[in-house]
Order: C-alpha cells, then structure tokens, then sequence
C-alpha cells in the first residue's frame, strides 16, 4: 500500500499547526492532501477515520480547530507508528571483533574519567593521572577508549602528552581506532594519533603513514615523514621525499635519513652537506660509521681553513664550525678519534683563533667542552681510550683530567681508578704548587659531579647518559670527599628541594653518590650532613637529606635555624614536618618540634600562632594522632 | 561479604565523595583503627581541619545496608570520612581487634529495638483525608487546566511559527501559575515548551527540531488535558478522593508514597531482579539529572526501570545510584500504574552475586520474538500519554552489519536496524561501541535496548543498551 498521501497529510497538517489554525480555510495544500487520502479512506476504516477528521477539521468553527487539529494529529501519529517498517534486506556480515576490553566497571568508576575528557576546565589533569596509576584497566574499556582518543585533541598540552603517553601503552590492536575518522589535513591532534600509532604498531605502521602521506598537510605532514623514518625499509621513499619536500618536512626527511644506513644513504649525505652545510645538525643522533667519518672529514677541514687563514674568523665560518662540532656528538669512529688528536695537536693554534670581532675565539675551550658532554653522553670504549690518551700525553695539564677520570670509571676496576685518581683530592692542605694541585682537584671533581647512584640500576651512572660506570664507585671515595681540603665545585649552586636556601654544589653532588640502602655509607654521610647544616643555616635542605638517609635533625635543627639568620615560615616547618612524620615515629616529631619551639625564633607573624600549635600538634602527636593538614596549623 | 571499590561507590552519595574519601586513606588521615572480634564494626579516627578528630564508624551489620557514623557536621551521607574508613578496609590496614565502644553499642541497640517495633507493629492505618480540602484542590486543578487549554488553544490559533517571536518568559509564567494550581506535570510540559521557545529564539538554526518537538508536547497537553478532566469531574462527582490505578495522577504531578502504591496494590513480593542496564541524563526543563536502571524480573522476564531524580540544587544531598552486578532479592517490590516499562521502587533488598546457572538462564527470558516486541512497541508509541520507546529484550539470532548499518536479526530471520535514539543524546550513544566489543558474541544471547519509531526513515529501531550472554550482561551504556 502506498501510504505517501497519509504522510503528507500528517505533514500538512504540522504545517498547519505551525502557521496557525486562523489559516486552515485557505491551505489549499491541505485540501488536496486531504483528496489524495480519499483513495486509502476508501480501502481501511482506519484511513476513513482520518478522512473524516480532515473534513470534520476543515469545516470546525474557528474556536474548536485547535482542539480538532491536534486530536487529528495523535490519531494521524498513532497510524503513522503502527505502519513503521523494520528491518533491512541485504546481506549480514559478522561485526568486526574489536579491541577494548570488556569488564564490569560501574557508572560511578567511570563517569569521572569520563566527564575529566569530555569536559573542560582545570583538575583533569590529576584525575586522569590518578586514574591512570590507580585503574589503567579503565582505559582500555571499549566504553572509555573512544574518548580517551578524542583526548590528543585536547587544548592544554600537558594533558594531550599525558593522554597520547596512555594511548602508547594500550595494545598495537587499537591502532585502527586512531586510524579512523583520521584527518591527514588536521591539526596537532592528528599529530598526536601519527605519533601514537607509529609507536603501537612500529614498521607495521608503514603501509598505512604511505597511504596517507599523499593527503597530509603541514604539521600532520611532518609526523608522518618522521614516523616513516623509523623504518629502514623506508629508504628509498625517504630519499625521494628529500628531493621534492621543502621547508619543516624536508627537515623531517633528513632527520629520518640521519638514522638510515647504505651505501645510497652515505652518497645521499655527502652530497647534502657540501650543498647545504647547516644539514649537518641532523647527523647529531647518528651513531653510524659513515656518519662519524663525514663529519670528522668536514669538522676537520673547516678547522685547517680557519687554522690556515690569517684573518679572523668570519661569523658565518664560526657558525659553520659549531654546527659541525655539535655533530660529532655520538660519533666515535678511527676518523673522528683522529680528529680529536689533531686538534689536541694544534691546540696552541686553535688557542689562538679570534672572531670576527678579534676577540678570542675560545674553540679549544669548546673542543674540550664538548668532547667531556660526548663521553658523558655516550661513554664508548674507544672515546674513553680516546680520552685516557690525551691525558697521559701530558699529565702535566689538567685539561683532559676529567676526560680520562670520567673514562677510567667507565672502563676500569673502581679500586684502580681511585688509586689512580684519589691522589688529585688531596685531604691535606699542601705546602707548596697549590694552585695547580687546585686546578687538579677541581678537574677531577668536575668528573665526578656526573656521577651519581641509581636506584633503578642499584649501581652508580653517568647522570646524563643514564648508563652504568665499569663497577660502582669505590667506597674509599666517599671518605675521601668529606675529608677533602677544597670542596670548592666548578658548578654553580643550585637549590635541591626548590626551596630558598642556596646549597654548595659540593654537597649536592657528594649527596648524589651515597646509596641510600647502603647503611654504612649513611652512617658515615649523616654526621657530616649534621655539621654542614649547622656550619650553613640550611636547616630545611640539610634536614632532608639527613631524613632521606634514615636519620634524624634532632639536636642540630634548632641550632641550624638560628644561623640561618633567617627567621623561618611556619609553612615551611610544617612541610618538613609533614613529610618527615611519614618517616620518622610521632615521638621523634614531637621531639623536633620542642627543639624548633625551644628556638623562639619565628617570624613576627608566625610567632604565636607558632607557639599554639606546636604545644597542640606535640600533644597530639604523644596521643597517638597523625601529624595535622596544613589547614590545622594556619589559623 | 567481600568489600569492593564498586560496593563503596554504590553506598557513596555521589562519585566525589568517595574519591575524598580515597584521598584521606591515601594520604593516611586515620589513626586508632579498630574492629570488632566478629567484623562487623570498624572504627577509627579521621584527621580533619579541626582541634579534635572526627570519630567515624562503618557497622556492616547488614552488608547491604551499612551504617555509616560521623561525628564531622557534613550533611552529605555518608560522609567522605566514613567512605575514607571503608577505603582503608579496602586497602587491607591493620585494624586492631576491640570491644566495640559503648555509644555505638548503644546506638546499635537502639536501632535494632526500632527495627523489631517496626516489624511487630500493625501496618499504619490509612490516613483520613481532609475531603474538603482534597475537593479544593480537584476544583484549583481543573481551574488550571482551563487555563492550559486556553493557552495551547491560543497557541495553535495563532501557530505555532509565532513561538520565535514569543517570550519564553510567558510560558514560565504560565508553567508557575500551573504549578499553584497543583498541576506540576502541566507545569514541566510548558516548561519545555519555554525552552523551546529559547531555542528558536537563540539558534533558528534548530527551529525543525524545536517546532516538532513543541508539537509533540501540545499533542500530549491536549490529551492529558481532556483526559484529565474528565477524571477530575467524575472525582469531584462521585465523591472519590483515594489515589487511584491510573498514570494521569503522575502526568499531572502527582507524586507517589509506598504505602500508597500498597494501598492500590501496586506491589508484588519476592521479586527477584538484575540490572540490564544503567544511565544518567539531565532534564533540562525541570533541572535535575534522572538516574535510570533497567531491571529485569528474574522470574517473569518483565522489564522495568528505577529512577532516581536529582535535583541540581540539592545534588549533594540526594543520594546517586550506580550501576548493580548483582541479583537483588527484594522482599516487596512496589509498581507504579502504568504499562510497558513501569516504574518500579523498593525500601528493602538484599544482594548476591548471580549463579552460573542464573546467568545462563538470563537469554531466555527475552521476547518470543522480534515481531512481539514490535507489536507491543507499536502499542505503546502510539499512546500519547506513554512514552515513544519500549525497553525490550530481544533474542539474538545473528549481530552484525549490513553496508554501515548495524543489524539484529532474530533466529526466526526478521530484522531490526541498530541505532541510537536522537532524543538520547549523544552522551547516550552506544550502538558503535558494538564495533570495538573485543570478542565475538556466542549465539543463543540476547539483545536490550529500547525499540523506537525513527521519524527520519520511519522505521521501528532499536537502541542497543545491553547484550545477555550465558555468562556475563556486557552493558554498552554502564
């Protein structure tokens, strides 16, 4: 049955209710829907009942139509419903297996997730990272991973990396929801998802950033062009990319093609450099032989032409020269250890070197820099020989002490190292050459401020390059450090717990080298924290360190504060005290606050209030009652 | 009875609450933990801003019903510190053993003394009703819906076009006028209709779908109105002023008492129910978010709905619900009038988890087939005081897609397209969450959702919530 005429007549006649009732007798639109009905009116009495409410409608006295029309409109409704079809021909395929997870989580467990990435405003952040360390199975359910892929769209950078990292470790399976409805032509988003899948799916990923290479536009295009780097197969296509990309992605292409290694891909960046030197940055990461062996040919030839020529040294040949030198990075191939000796050779001549201005150019301070941040970057055998053989060449300089130190500890049994080192610390006050056995001294602190212990590797490391030292440090050092005559550190002091006090580096970086299991080694570190805190007014740095290594403050903190001479803010001894009474028993608190109160010396506007509620946190405290918020103290 | 992070979140007022509460175990806030020998009652002290600590207790007497004790002012219930004392239980503190203290032994006492009087005394005999009052106000209700009609009449005369040019003002004051005359069902429909005014006013952008839904709501004034007043007079007339079976005491405001659903005998014993399926929505028209369970009878296979309204302005004090996993054993289960999914309630339940032999059995309970459904869907939407949905359970003969539109076919080979209902909203849209379900389904489960009439093709959908396997309910919406 053709049911056309009934639906035009309901359509008329919302037209009618919403231009007016008063207008009914002129619708001619609606009489002729209603002659077309007459048709079905004849076939069912349920048609002819509309037919008879249309003519009833028409001819109503104005005052009833309205009542007229909407009774018509729920029967017309009403008939309308009961014919609803349902149901589809063609042929049923399965539904695709997906790949959420599927648990019994509530409404309650994951509406705050849920309202934290589809809402705005501030707070998400934290909700999400709590969420994400305490439930990260809430992530992967089928419900959440929709939204929490709409999250790399996220405004507020920080919670898009936060997101994109959770995405990063979700099954490689989730990859096709990031590839759906993606925009190649989109924005920082869609960079995200390029980032996220090519660290799900690896070289898998390569078909598909091909595929949609053709169609990504700028930023999207870049990521795209990285991701694809992380695959040696894409070589070739790199290549090609390099000659018709320009700008941001031609950068993204060399960067991939940096990492890529072949006989093409040496030809490729020989001639890349010799046509535009400033490509050389991308060689930085490289670890590759051919990479180390063409920027030690190009750092070298730069170096003889500014060697050879009498002028200055213009202020594009200096850039030129740093680019190359920041590129030997990583690199520690025959050629570029022999550029290392050349230049050690004609340091002299390097020394000489000036600017365009005529000042001293400083290229064999930098050589020596950088050369001590590549060892500590990467620690390779043959740059630590390297290094050793500088320094035995002439032991007489302190230049590349703390090359060879930092390389004995990489390279040899720790006792040996201290033998052979521990002698440039003296722990005497020498008679006479003081300032070159200074000079020494501070060289072969500078290797050790690199140094520190890692929890993770339970050994100590190259703090920059996170990779373990030969053994760990001997432990005579640490005896040795405390007793030394200069504690003076080439570094500038730093402040550890990003509070105000200002700390001597030294004792930063001795602090760095204690293992904190290691209760020997506590034992020998906290007497000395002890006397420094008193020695400096630290009171706050101090204590927390002696804390950190399972002592105690008591009996040196009051003391400390007062020659801090700085009066403290109740804030910051409640904060101390906080986060010590997660370590040390109530007593011991109670105890440290009787010394702190014992002081008397607060801050105007903290004094009495200080007085109050040190007397009521020591009583609840002795009561068995846990240390109070802040809110308890700042009355 | 095992302590889980969903328990705690089911007896919390609200999901913030019982994240403080997680915080304040987290960040150690309690001290002097202690249970009883038979582990029924922990207690502790929580760290607050104040001098002394807060005093908290959790008496898991009835696992189902903890009672919670606080001496901190908050009138949230429980409070964060009773939920933090739970966490801490959660997280396996140690909870020294003692004799559990004399106040909330007393105060146990004293509640179990007011359980047992309860349960001895006579039910409470029916209230006397102030005829004359009661007549008032049958008289100030059909005054209002003279009023109402007038004003839909006027609508409709003068079309319903001329809505963008009215004042949505005038349609609140007529839905407050509404509300005085005790017509507060009337007065949430002219609401909508204020809103929709707003809408056209602001975005004419929507005017369609504003115009078509205030048609919708004047085809349903018109008929609550001339219904209603016919029930009204024969009221007023006979003299009859009890509550009666009837949905037009709700559509016209009415709120229902349990002893008053008893007095009727809208309520059966014993019931045994699972939850399909459950969701939050917010109605804009009368500011509260509405909690909606789906619930289905274990025994008859009926399906009915829970809801739990939350006004916005009381939002911290009105209890939330949550989703249930398991079976609730409800010893009287009151019904509201009513057909289809009625609304049900219930003052008392206990809980377990459902048996393997429960779960499997769960499937049959859906329609015969999908033609039943149908019919009994095409009843209901074409009632205008009903709403234009049914929740049903389908069985699954096979799920899948044909092209991009997603399919049930049942096993007597009929069809019905999946697809999410546009009044739902998009916060309510689960039909392609079928897509990423991370296995495939087994044959022989069935399908929940709520089968509707889609103006756009019109044809009979449904809106996929739930899918009943012989082991599990997997719940597209929560």
């Amino acid at each position: 049955m053709n049911l056309q005429p009934l639906y035009d007549v309901k359509a008329r006649l919302e037209q009618a209710a919403i231009a007016g009732t008063g207008l009914l007798a002129e619708d001619f639109r609606l009489q002729k829907a209603a002659e077309n009905l007459k048709p079905l009116a004849a076939a069912s009495p349920v048609f002819a009942k509309i037919d008879n409410g249309l003519q009833n409608l028409l001819s109503a006295p104005a005052e009833e139509r309205s009542g007229q029309l909407l009774d018509l409109l729920a029967l017309v409704d009403a008939v309308v419903y009961t014919q609803g079809t349902c149901g589809i021909s063609g042929e049923l395929t399965p539904l695709p297996t997906g790949c959420g997870t599927c648990e019994s989580l509530s409404y309650g467990q994951l509406e705050p997730l849920l309202e934290a990435l589809t809402s705005t405003g501030g707070g998400r952040t934290n909700l999400i990272k709590d969420a994400w360390e305490n439930h990260p199975e809430y992530f992967g359910d089928f419900r959440i991973l929709p939204f929490v892929i709409l999250g790399l769209g996220e405004s507020y950078a920080e919670l898009a990396d936060l997101i994109a990292d959770i995405l990063k470790a979700q099954k490689p399976e989730i990859a096709h929801l990031l590839k759906k409805d993606f925009d190649p032509a989109g924005k920082r988003d869609m960079v995200r998802r390029v980032e996220v899948i090519s660290a799900l799916e690896g070289t898998a990923a390569t078909p598909w950033l091909r595929e949609v290479l053709p169609e990504a536009k700028k930023d999207v295009r870049t990521a795209v062009i990285t991701a694809l780097g992380s695959d040696s197969q894409n070589t070739e296509f790199l290549l090609e990319l390099s000659k018709g990309e320009r700008g941001l992605n031609r950068d993204a292409a060399l960067q991939s093609l940096a990492l890529q290694e072949g006989e093409e891909i040496q030809k490729f960046w020989t001639r890349e450099v010799a046509k535009n030197s400033r490509s050389v940055r991308f060689l930085t990461p490289s670890f590759s032989d051919w990479a180390s062996e063409l920027t030690a040919a190009g750092l070298r030839s730069r170096l003889e032409k500014a060697l050879a020529a009498s002028a200055s040294v213009s202020m594009e040949d200096q850039e030129d020269l740093l680019l190359w030198l920041e590129a030997a990075n990583h690199k520690s191939s025959p050629a570029m250890l022999d550029f290392w000796r050349f230049a050690d050779e004609q340091a002299d001549l390097v020394a000489r070197l000036k600017n365009h201005n005529g000042r001293p150019l400083e290229f064999d301070t930098k050589l020596t820099d950088r050369l001590f941040s590549f060892l500590c970057n990467t620690g390779t055998k043959p740059l630590c020989d390297l290094c050793r053989e500088l320094w035995e060449k002439d032991t007489k300089q302190s230049r590349w002490l703390p090359h060879a130190f930092l390389a004995a500890l990489l390279t040899r049994p720790a006792a040996e190292v201290y033998d052979c080192f521990s002698a440039y610390v003296p722990i005497t006050k020498p008679l006479a050459g003081s300032k070159q056995k200074q000079e020494f001294n501070d060289a072969v602190l500078k290797g050790l401020s690199h140094v520190s212990w890692s929890e993770k590797r339970n050994t100590h490391v190259i703090a920059a390059g996170d990779f373990p030292l030969a053994q760990p440090l001997d432990s005579r050092w640490m005896e040795h450090l405390i007793k030394a005559v200069w504690k003076t550190s080439p570094e500038r002091q730093r402040l550890p717990f990003s509070t105000w006090e200002q700390v001597d580096s030294f004792d930063i970086y001795l602090v760095r080298l204690f293992n904190r299991s290691d209760e020997g080694m506590c034992a020998l570190l906290i007497p000395w924290l002890r006397e420094r805190a008193v020695e400096t007014g630290c009171w706050d740095t101090y204590s927390r360190w002696i804390i950190d290594f399972g002592g105690s403050p008591r009996g040196i903190l009051g003391e400390s504060m007062k020659k801090s001479k700085r009066a403290p803010y109740l804030y910051l001894v409640w904060k101390l005290m906080n986060e010590a009474s997660g370590v040390l028993s109530p007593e011991e608190i109670a105890s440290l606050l009787e010394e702190i109160q014992a002081t008397g010396f607060f801050r105007k506007s903290s004094d009495e209030t200080g007085e109050t509620v040190f007397l009521k946190t020591i009583a609840d405290l002795r009561a068995g009652r846990p240390f109070p918020e802040w809110d308890a103290w700042n009355i | 009875m095992e302590l889980t992070e969903q328990t705690i979140l089911l007896h919390a007022p609200n999901p913030a609450a019982a994240e403080n509460g997680r915080k304040l175990s987290k960040k150690g806030s309690f001290s002097a933990l202690c249970k009883t020998q038979d582990n029924t009652v922990y207690w502790g002290e929580c760290a607050g801003s104040g001098k002394t600590p807060y005093r908290v207790s959790v008496d898991w007497l009835n696992p189902d019903a903890p009672v919670c004790r606080c001496s901190c002012p908050s009138r949230q219930f429980p409070c964060k510190h009773a939920l933090g004392l739970m966490f801490e239980q959660l997280a396996g503190r140690d909870f020294e053993t003692a004799e559990i203290p004399q106040d909330i032994a007393d105060k146990r006492s004293r509640q179990a003394a007011r359980a047992a009087k309860k349960e001895s005394d006579e039910p409470p005999k029916a209230k006397k009703t102030n005829s004359a009052a009661q007549k008032k106000k049958l008289a100030r209700q059909l005054e209002g819906l003279d009023m109402a009609e007038k004003m839909v009449n006027d609508l409709l005369t003068a079309g319903v076009g001329t809505l963008s040019g009215s004042s949505a003002q005038a349609y609140d004051k007529l839905a407050k006028d509404l509300g005085s005359c005790y017509l507060t069902g009337l007065q949430s429909a002219f609401t909508r209709m204020a809103l929709a005014v707003r809408t056209i006013q602001q975005n004419p952008g929507q005017s369609d779908t504003a115009y078509a839904e205030a048609l919708r709501i004047l085809i349903y004034l018109r008929s609550v109105i001339k219904k209603s007043r016919t029930f009204l007079q024969t009221k007023l007339e006979t003299d009859n002023l009890s509550s009666e079976d009837t949905v037009l005491f709700e559509a016209l405001g009415g709120v229902w008492k349990l002893e008053d659903l008893h007095a009727i005998g809208a309520f059966r014993e014993k019931a045994r129910l699972i939850q399909l399926s459950f969701d939050v929505s917010y109605d804009e028209a009368k500011k509260e978010y509405i909690e909606r369970g789906w619930w289905l009878d274990a025994d008859s296979g009926h399906i009915d709905q829970t809801l739990n309204f939350r006004p916005l302005k009381a939002l911290k004090y009105v209890k939330g619900e949550d989703s249930r996993f398991e079976l609730l054993e409800i010893p009287t289960l009151y019904t509201y009038p009513g057909e289809g999914n009625r609304r049900i309630r219930w003052d008392a339940a206990s809980s377990r988890p459902l048996t393997k032999e429960e779960h499997a059995a769960l499937p049959a309970l859906a329609s015969p087939d999908l033609a039943t459904a149908l019919k009994e869907t095409k009843n209901q939407i074409k009632n205008t005081l009903l709403p234009k949905f049914l929740a049903v359970l389908l069985p699954i003969g096979k799920l899948g897609k044909v092209e991009n539109a997603f399919v049930l076919e049942d096993p007597e080979g009929d069809r019905i397209v999946l697809r999410d209902r546009p009044e739902d909203g998009k916060d309510h849209a689960s039909t392609d969450r079928l897509a990423l379900l991370p296995e495939a389904l087994p044959s022989g489960g069935a399908l929940f959702g709520l089968m509707f009439y889609d103006e756009r093709d019109r044809t009979i959908c449904l809106h996929p919530y739930s899918i009943l396997t012989a082991d599990r309910i997997i719940r597209l919406q929560f």
